[in-house]
Order: structure tokens, then C-alpha cells, then sequence
């Protein structure tokens, strides 16, 4: 499998969140995007860095993982971010 | 007053340096939120390249405005305060511009220590002209420059994986209207008989770009 740049991971994990219903718990997020604990937790940093997920607990206490406005305005812009990288070879 | 080929002159100038600031400052801006999204370092040196051209084109506009109005033939005639600084202004941020555009590319296989050694060849250059204080010189200092930039975008057309010529085409020919740019500032009236064909192809390659970016940009 060909290493996954930067963006591919972080529209993977924002991808895997919405799918999920907005909802899922970090456990099962990092079980499902293939990577390790430790570049895993990188990666979550960042986004809720640049507010792109949000935490928040459930009734019962678990804390879960949702997109927010600008994260779900990434992946509806993946597509030309992509496209303009790549047209400039950027 | 102006004599009537002069203020022709400033005029045509003037639009000239309006088209390649607002085409270089829609390019800056229109790119704002795709940085922001992915702090994408190519994007973010993509978007310094226009900056920085707007900048100098800024810089230029004045410097020419300051040769017609004060009837200089050159632009070192002119005072040490407004027209070595400002050439020296314009030389450190054109070439930056141009420095910026390759790391843009090239960003991936160089280390981020070129980055700052490029910031010093601009000021080092810049300041030459200050030293000097010689068209000639200098014209042969950014004929110079211009090789190797020419050089090293070849090398990176033969590197890269798309294959992409027309980009690499787009920026060779912004490389060559830089380099008349600069011999049309230094050398006033040198490329006289060209000038409005210089003109309208270097407004011309502005607009394919920002017709790209805008294409890509807005395609969502």
C-alpha cells in the first residue's frame, strides 16, 4: 500500500467520523484508520488544533469525536485542494 | 506639465502594473482559504511567490512613475532615497517572488535551509545594487540569476512524476518577462519598440495563472 500523505490521513479520519454519524469514540476511530497509537494522536491534535473535531461526552460519560463546520467544509473541499495541488504540482 | 508621450507612457505603465498587482493579489487571496485548511507548505509558498510579485510590481510602478515624472534616464539618475531604495526594494522582492515559486515545487526535496540561503541571494543581490550603482551590472547579475532559475526549472520538469508542461512552460515564460521586465526598468526605452508587447504577454501569463487558480479554486 503507497504511504498516504498528509491530507489523505487527515480526509481519511474526518471521512471515518462522518460516516459514523458524527459520533464515534477515539478507541474505535484509531482502530479504523490504519494507523499508529502514536502518529495517530499527531494527527488528532492537529485537527482539533485547527478545529476541524471537536470532543464531547455522551450521557453515559465516553468521550466521542465529532466534525466540526470547518472540518466538514474540508471534505467538501478535498476534492479542489487536491486538484489545485496537483495542477501546480505544489 | 508632462509632454504628451510621457503621460502615455505612465498611463500605459500604470495599467500594466494595476493588471499584474490585481491578478497577483486575487491569486494571494483567492488561495487564502485552501491554505487555511491544510497548512499545505507548497500552497503556502505559491501564495508568498504573488505576494511578493504584487509587492514588486508596487515598487516598480512607482520607480517608473518617478523616471517619467522627474525625466530620468535611468532609473539610478534618480535620488539615492527614492530610487535606490526603491530598486533595490523591487530587485529583493522580484526575485523572491521568483524564489518562492520554485520552492513552491520544489519544496518537497529541499531542506528548509534553502529557503533562508534564498532569502539572502535576494538581499545580496539587492544590495549589489546598491554597491554598484550600474545598469550593467546589475543587468548582468539577474541575466545570471535568470540561468540558474531556467536551470534548475528544467531539472525539476525532468524530475517530476506528472509531467506537466504546460506549468513548466508557464513558468519559464514568467522567468523571461522578468528578466525583460528588469532590463526594460534599468535600461529605459533599451526595449522601447517591444515594450507593449512585453507588456501584454507578461499580463497575459498573469492571467493564465489566475484563470488556473480561479478554475481550481472556485470549481467547488
Amino acid at each position: 500500500m503507497p504511504k498516504r500523505s498528509k491530507l489523505e490521513i487527515i480526509q481519511n479520519i474526518l471521512n471515518i467520523i462522518k460516516d459514523n454519524n458524527n459520533s464515534i469514540k477515539p478507541t474505535p476511530l484509531l482502530r479504523k484508520t490504519n494507523l499508529s497509537s502514536v502518529r495517530f494522536k499527531e494527527y488528532y491534535t492537529y485537527l482539533i488544533n485547527k478545529q476541524f473535531i471537536f470532543e464531547i461526552e455522551d450521557k453515559q460519560g465516553n468521550k466521542r469525536v465529532s466534525l466540526t463546520d470547518k472540518g466538514y467544509n474540508f471534505l467538501s473541499r478535498y476534492k479542489s485542494i487536491v486538484e489545485f495541488i496537483n495542477e501546480f504540482e505544489l | 506639465m508632462l509632454p504628451q508621450p510621457q503621460l502615455i507612457g505612465i498611463g500605459t505603465e500604470a495599467i500594466y502594473s494595476f493588471i499584474i498587482i490585481v491578478c497577483s493579489f486575487m491569486i494571494y487571496f483567492a488561495t487564502k482559504e485552501l491554505y487555511d485548511l491544510t497548512s499545505h507548505k507548497g500552497i503556502k509558498y505559491f501564495r508568498f511567490a504573488f505576494l511578493f510579485f504584487a509587492l514588486s510590481y508596487i515598487a516598480r510602478l512607482i520607480l517608473e512613475f518617478l523616471v517619467m515624472f522627474f525625466d530620468a534616464q535611468r532609473v539610478f539618475d534618480l535620488t539615492p532615497i527614492f530610487g535606490l531604495t526603491l530598486i533595490t526594494a523591487y530587485i529583493y522582492l522580484s526575485t523572491m517572488s521568483l524564489f518562492f515559486l520554485l520552492q513552491s515545487v520544489l519544496w518537497k526535496h529541499w531542506h528548509k535551509r534553502n529557503l533562508y540561503l534564498l532569502h539572502v541571494i535576494a538581499i545580496f543581490v539587492a544590495l549589489l545594487t546598491i554597491l554598484f550603482n550600474n545598469p550593467l551590472i546589475l543587468f548582468l547579475i539577474n541575466v545570471f540569476l535568470f540561468l540558474i532559475l531556467i536551470f534548475i526549472i528544467i531539472m525539476a520538469y525532468r524530475q517530476s512524476l506528472k509531467k506537466g508542461l504546460d506549468l513548466y512552460l508557464i513558468y519559464i515564460l514568467l522567468f523571461i518577462f522578468w528578466i525583460l521586465n528588469i532590463i526594460n526598468l534599468l535600461i529605459p526605452r533599451f526595449l522601447e519598440i517591444f515594450q507593449l508587447l512585453i507588456y501584454f504577454a507578461s499580463a497575459g501569463i498573469f492571467f493564465i495563472i489566475l484563470y488556473k487558480v480561479l478554475k481550481k479554486v472556485g470549481s467547488n
